[in-house]
């Protein structure tokens, strides 16, 4: 346990070198900055955005619409004279949208019949407040059409709910989950699970993908600086050794995958916490309703899944290392692990494993680190006997690839083994 | 007395190229043996199977009386191997190496103080052992190792090439270095193609050549026997 403990600090320092800690830095660095430009944008977008009208017609009705532009946050520039001089006085200004009332809107408005409002977008890029103008313009416009529309119906079939004549049919939607049902739309409880679990994924994907790297590129540096001979016969067990790299490995690649995660989420956090709060707070008794909630033995499972997955990457990343010959090596060596969890990653993302053919299905559960990716969603729909194969197939694997590294460490192998497509040469 | 390291017999394959062809020797205690021949030879492979790094495919192997096979870790417990190509870790200082390495061979703290203070006297690098050893020269690299093979006093030192790139300076520096050792006891296994630094440092020396041994003996006896001037001329005429 003590020389456990010593080879251990030893391969955590070794890992926490300055490059890494320097590479760390620098991601947080650059996820601050693309947070900060991006977030700056979204306030311009919500801030009180200035647009002109020029309004020719001055009717009741027109002044109404300026008079809801106001309240949509619009700071109103009013302005007067002939449509072209004031489109010339725009486009040499940085206002970026103009709204045209024509002369006798009201009038044909009033009267019911087919009246135009005009919007130019004056184009000098492509950022989200400019966007974002257009289409609150058009939503008033949209109001505007309703409420007139409403006044005619009113008018021609007094006694008559508008509404009513529009949409005489209401669809009352419900979910069925298993035995469990609740009133609520599909689009509504799928876009909630979304926005509760779509970090998740990504979690999952820097764990094991910086564990794998970690570790390999541990196995390589000590054949890189030739230093792994004389680590083999120091008296302490081989398989301390492996344990010790792949430990160590795990926890820097833990340590690493948090802080690329914390800038990730600083970088990529545009509405506040308490607004995805409240926004399935609505939704949260449906949830619950149908059963779509994790327990602590969920969570308890999901670990399990999580930690086997964990052990069977850096298992297999120990392996590789093995292969390695130097850094340069290493790196090419966890392209096919990286490649083997970007393909759960994507899965899970876009698809429903469920409804996959059987082969692709198998294909994809062939892979050990699908099984997390798809244990919450098995959780929550009672799939528990996927959650439960996927345990042991992740077990089994563990324990084979783990008697495998062992072996290799304690036979000539952890010094012939080479991937070279020439004749290998031996040191005799 | 009985010999610290008997070989018997021992064979090496490598699929089918046969590195060892079935070598015997034995090391006295306090003695140094060299292993001399040409590149291929077989020197480090039959040094990494007694450094525990390689399994034999046949032959015996015992050191202190204990079997290679049955008890690897008595092996690595008391003896040090520097291989050809060491390196220390670069990121490490040399003492922090130093230390590292110590604490695996010592019962506790105060042992594994007194084996870095005796590493700082072997290697003579004085205050250079607080820099990083990736900033050392390739000698001073060599010294550090040697002096982290040599700290523990163990009953068998197998040094690969311990001059191997090393300067005229720091060779002689070294050689000197594993002299005054074996006269505290420890028993040095060596290899080297250099001919003359083995018969300069070794109380014996075998002739190993395509994995067998040619012939075995002091490098006086050796001289006498092929009526040669060094043992490059004896081993050339052992070959013959």
């Amino acid at each position: 346990m003590k020389n456990f403990s010593h080879l251990l600090i030893k391969e955590i320092k070794e890992l926490l070198n300055k490059q890494l800690v320097i590479s760390l830095v620098f991601i947080l660095v650059i996820f601050n900055f693309i947070g900060n430009v991006t977030r700056t944008e979204m306030k311009k977008a919500m801030a009180k955005q200035k647009i002109a009208v020029l309004d020719l017609d001055r009717s009741e009705i027109s002044r109404n619409i300026i008079g809801a532009l106001n309240m949509a946050n619009f700071i109103i520039e009013e302005k007067s004279g002939e449509k072209e001089k004031v489109m010339e006085e725009i486009r040499n200004s940085s206002l970026d949208l103009l709204v045209v009332i024509p002369q006798g809107f009201g009038q044909l408005a009033s009267s019911f019949q087919p009246a135009e409002v005009e919007t130019y977008s004056f184009l000098r890029g492509v950022s989200i407040s400019g966007r974002t103008k257009t289409e609150v313009v058009k939503a008033l416009l949209n109001s505007t059409n309703e409420y007139l529309s409403n006044q005619y119906l009113k008018n021609k079939i007094p006694g008559l709910d508008p509404k009513l004549l529009k949409a005489p049919i209401k669809n009352r939607e419900f979910v069925v989950v298993k035995d469990k049902q609740a009133e609520g739309s599909r689009a509504m409880i799928i876009g909630a699970l979304t926005a509760q679990n779509f970090i998740l994924p990504v979690i999952l994907m820097m764990i094991i993908m910086y564990s794998a790297q970690m570790v390999i590129t541990a196995i390589a540096m000590e054949k890189q600086n030739k230093t792994l001979e004389t680590l083999l016969t120091v008296p302490v067990s081989r398989g301390a050794i492996v344990m010790a790299k792949m430990l160590a490995a795990a926890l820097v690649g833990l340590v690493s995958a948090a802080i690329y995660l914390y800038g990730f989420r600083n970088a990529f956090n545009f509405t506040d916490m308490d607004d995805i709060s409240k926004a399935l707070g609505g939704v949260a008794p449906v949830l619950k309703q149908l059963g779509l909630t994790v327990n602590t033995q969920g969570y308890i499972l999901f670990g399990i899944s999580l930690f086997l997955t964990i052990l069977c990457a850096l298992a297999l990343a120990t392996i590789l290392g093995v292969l390695a010959e130097d850094y340069r090596t290493a790196q090419s060596l966890s392209v096919p692990l990286i490649f083997l969890v970007m393909v759960p990653y994507f899965i899970s993302l876009f698809a429903d494993i469920n409804t996959m053919s059987l082969p692709a299905k198998i294909l994809v559960l062939a892979i050990p680190f699908s099984h997390p990716f798809f244990a919450m969603q098995n959780i929550m729909f009672g799939h528990l006997n996927m959650l439960w194969l996927g345990i042991v197939y992740n077990f089994l694997f563990v324990v084979v690839l783990l008697w495998w590294t062992t072996r290799i460490f304690a036979t000539d192998r952890v010094l012939t083994m080479k991937l070279k497509w020439r004749k290998k040469k031996v040191v005799l | 007395m009985a010999p610290v390291l008997e070989v018997e017999g021992l064979k090496k394959k490598y699929g089918s190229l046969e590195a060892l062809k079935g070598i015997s020797f034995k090391v006295e205690e306090g003695e140094i043996f060299g292993l001399i021949g040409p590149n291929g030879a077989g020197k480090t492979t039959t040094l990494r199977i007694i450094s525990t790094l390689l399994t034999p495919t046949d032959g015996r192997v015992t050191f202190l009386g204990f079997d290679l096979r049955k008890n690897p870790e008595k092996f690595r417990e008391k003896i040090s191997y520097l291989p050809e190509e060491a390196g220390a870790y670069r990121n490490m200082k040399g003492i922090d190496y130093l230390n590292f390495m110590a604490r695996f061979y010592a019962a506790n703290e105060n042992e594994a103080k007194l084996f870095v203070e005796r590493a700082i006297g072997i290697s003579g690098l004085g205050e250079r052992l607080r820099d990083k050893a990736g900033t050392y020269s390739k000698g001073m690299t060599r010294k550090l190792l040697l002096a982290r093979a040599l700290m523990t006093r163990p009953a068998l030192a197998i040094l690969d090439e311990p001059t191997s790139g090393l300067d005229v300076i720091n060779s002689l520096e070294v050689r000197e270095m594993i002299k005054g050792f074996t006269r505290e006891g420890v028993s040095v296994l060596l290899s080297s193609h250099n001919m003359l630094e083995v018969e300069f440092l070794s109380d014996r020396v075998a002739l190993i050549d395509r994995g067998l041994i040619l012939d075995c003996g002091t490098p006086q006896a050796l001289k006498e026997k092929y009526q040669a001037s060094n043992l490059e001329i004896v081993f050339r005429r052992a070959v013959q």
